[in-house]
């Protein structure tokens, strides 16, 4: 009971360094990973076995893939080209940046394509002289929303798929759908909240239009190499359990073959500055701290206590996953909400008649956490790394201006997996 | 090291002839070569002399000329002096004494504190007089030695230091540090404040960098774009902005008595091109890596 207590404590404090910065998220999370182990809440075995290496070498393998990907100027090509095609109309940039974010998303994780992507949004709402805010927090809404589409996007489903697994193809079965129709729900939103809202000139427009898109493919045979390998990587992911590989291997394949031909000269470069490892330390610190929360027991409890609100009937446990993640994903971050909420779903799992009844319950845990994460500006890494580059550059966008129109966008997300999750399971 | 050491009574020559400059310069080269095994001869060394003189004068304001050959294999320091009672002209400076130094290839830093040495004491016209009037050499060394004139063991940036350096306060605006920086012809400057005291740097990227904002760096590739106003727009600024809002602080610099490989390993590890020399909070000079470079390595 003691060591439950502390395992809690030691979570709930590394969980406020984290949302505060007092301290840099992946100390916070080695420091209480260690604690734990000092403090004799579980032993060093233990809580080393509990890292999930499958998840970490799967997220340093698609580091390695996106930093070459990034070499060959790809993604600066598909932004510039997009603004073009929208002839430098606010409204259909608006719209189009959503839908490249998305699937960019899908494959690459929000807060990479928020990296890549933000920065130039900034520079067109610069030239046409509008207000950037607007598209920064869509953007942000639709790279989380299609880092819920698959089992590469973000994180939580990262997570999920390594503790079920549950394969590539399961996630796009059951997911994708539901967020192409929450992404087609939201160009609606869009259409709503601001046609006839955004004034550009002209002479602006044009100045878009001149952007030269020539030279920013830096390297086409590296580009042609690296969609060719990005290509065979999927298909591994579809094909992976006839194959018999799991996601890190696959993952790690992808990104040391382009980084052999790439760039092999560069590794030093790469393996420095392109890799991560704050994520990384801090994914490591945090499996151990929830190991803590798993061997004490406290998991249980909690289990325990969803069971008995939902007397175990699936239709419900799901609805109140759903919801349940999606408020709290809205204020407590994504990675510690679903690695404490995968051992509670497994064990419910285990506690249900018919084992095949768990699955609805993941994708409610999926597409609550990452959807909530949209409704505050605190509720995903994403929103918080976008709105501290708008920061750096003088673009103040408060807590209240993301929230008014995050809240939007998550509530409609929210209803349509609600609808979504009753009537196909 | 007294610089007396160095000398030898019979190569100092006191010379009441009227002699040109070649003349003297033969003197002093057969003076070192009657005694010592050089590996050249005295002609080549008097075509040596020559041939530097071409590229560099070795004369300074103060009245004393310093010629200096480098020999490579030669392992040692040889000076001969004359004190001319009909002084030369070197270029419209009078010259009265000439020191001929003859080192090996790479010893620069003993060349460099005789030189100094021999400039400190150029500067000071009592001595001057008295060692003119010495008559003969052994005279030379007696008062070098009573008057205790020394060489330094090792060069410091206070050596070859740029004294009262040009230097800009963090409220003057940015188009007066635009001027600055022109009649100058510098690519940045230490900052002060109004009493002198060291505050940081600016250079002329932070200046540039006004007309890049944040995001622009976070972007892979800018070859899409033909024009950037804000950059274009910069100067539209210099009257609204100062040098406190882009200079550096934290700066590393050296003070007047550290060693040349510090300053050196400053420049590398923090990547510039200069230093700043501050004494007790004070700027009181700049050393740059082509001072380095110039007057240390291959002077």
């Amino acid at each position: 009971m003691l060591l439950m207590i502390i395992a809690l404590l030691v979570f709930i404090l590394t969980y406020l360094c984290i949302i505060t910065e007092w301290i840099n998220k992946m100390l916070a999370a080695l420091i209480g990973g260690f604690v734990i182990i000092v403090l004799g809440v579980v032993d060093q075995t233990i809580a080393f076995s509990a890292i999930d290496w499958n998840v970490i070498f799967f997220l340093i393998g698609m580091m390695l893939t996106i930093s070459v990907m990034r070499e060959t100027g790809m993604f600066m090509y598909i932004a510039i080209k997009t603004a073009k095609i929208a002839k430098g109309s606010p409204l259909k940039i608006m719209a189009m940046m959503f839908v490249a974010t998305a699937v960019i998303s899908a494959i690459l994780g929000s807060v990479t394509t928020i990296m890549i992507l933000i920065p130039i949004v900034l520079l067109i709402a610069d030239e046409l002289k509008i207000t950037p805010a607007p598209f920064i927090i869509t953007m942000v809404v639709a790279s989380n929303m299609g880092g819920a589409s698959t089992m590469i996007g973000d994180p939580p489903n990262i997570l999920i798929a390594s503790a079920t697994k549950y394969t590539f193809v399961d996630f796009f079965l059951n997911l994708t759908p539901a967020v192409v129709i929450i992404v087609i729900g939201s160009l609606g939103l869009i259409w709503l909240l601001y046609r006839g809202k955004m004034y550009v000139s002209n002479e602006r427009r044009a100045k878009i239009m001149e952007y030269n898109d020539k030279n920013l493919i830096t390297n086409p045979k590296l580009l042609w190499i690296t969609l060719g390998v990005v290509v065979l990587m999927l298909l591994a992911f579809i094909f992976q359990k006839p194959l018999h590989l799991e996601n890190a291997t696959i993952a790690m394949a992808a990104g040391l073959i382009l980084v052999f031909i790439g760039s092999r000269k560069k590794v030093e470069t790469i393996i420095l500055n392109d890799i991560d490892w704050i994520t990384i330390f801090f994914f490591i610190g945090l499996f151990m701290i929830v190991a803590g929360l798993v061997n004490t027991g406290f998991i249980d409890l909690l289990a325990q206590g969803v069971m008995s609100i939902t007397s175990g009937k699936p239709k419900t446990t799901s609805m109140v996953i759903l919801w349940l993640s999606g408020v709290l994903s809205a204020w407590i971050d994504n990675i510690p909400f679903v690695a404490a909420m995968i051992p509670m779903i497994k064990t419910i799992g285990s506690q249900m008649q018919n084992a095949a009844q768990v699955q609805p319950l993941w994708w409610a845990l999926s597409l609550g956490t990452c959807l909530g994460g949209n409704g505050t500006l605190v509720g995903a890494s994403a929103n918080i790394v976008a709105v501290g580059i708008a920061n750096r550059n003088g673009y103040k966008i408060s807590f209240m201006d993301y929230t008014k129109i995050g809240l939007i966008f998550a509530l409609e997300s929210m209803l349509i997996s609600s609808v979504y999750i009753w009537f196909r399971y | 090291m007294l610089l007396a050491s160095f000398l030898e009574a019979h190569n100092i020559l006191f010379e009441n002839r009227v002699f040109t400059k070649e003349q003297v310069y033969q003197e002093l080269v057969e003076c070192l070569t009657d005694q010592y095994k050089l590996p050249v001869s005295s002609s080549k060394l008097l075509e040596l002399i020559l041939k530097r003189e071409e590229e560099v004068s070795c004369a300074y304001p103060t009245g004393i000329a310093i010629p200096h050959i480098r020999l490579d294999g030669f392992n040692d320091t040889l000076i001969a002096m004359a004190f001319l009672q009909n002084p030369l002209d070197y270029n419209g400076i009078k010259i009265s004494w000439v020191v001929l130094i003859i080192t090996d290839i790479t010893s620069s830093k003993i060349y460099l504190n005789i030189v100094a040495a021999l400039l400190k004491l150029s500067k000071d016209s009592e001595a001057m007089a008295a060692l003119a009037s010495a008559g003969d050499g052994n005279s030379v060394i007696q008062y070098l030695k009573r008057k205790e004139v020394e060489v330094k063991k090792d060069v410091t940036v206070a050596d070859i230091m740029v004294q009262n350096p040009i230097a800009v306060q963090p409220r003057n605006s940015l188009r007066e540090l635009i001027n600055l920086m022109g009649t100058n012809r510098v690519a940045g400057m230490p900052v002060v404040d109004e009493t002198g005291k060291y505050i940081g740097e600016v250079n002329v990227l932070n200046l540039l960098k006004v007309g890049v904002p944040n995001y622009v760096m976070m972007l892979d590739n800018l070859s899409f774009l033909a024009s950037y106003e804000p950059l274009e727009n910069l100067l539209g600024k210099q009257d609204i902005l100062f040098v406190k809002d882009i200079m550096t602080t934290g700066d590393v610099f050296v003070r007047p008595e550290s060693s040349i490989i510090e300053a050196v390993f400053l420049l590398f590890s923090q990547n510039k091109r200069y230093l700043s020399v501050v004494k007790e909070e004070k700027l009181v000079g700049l050393v740059t890596a082509m001072d380095i470079l110039i007057k240390v390595i291959a002077g």
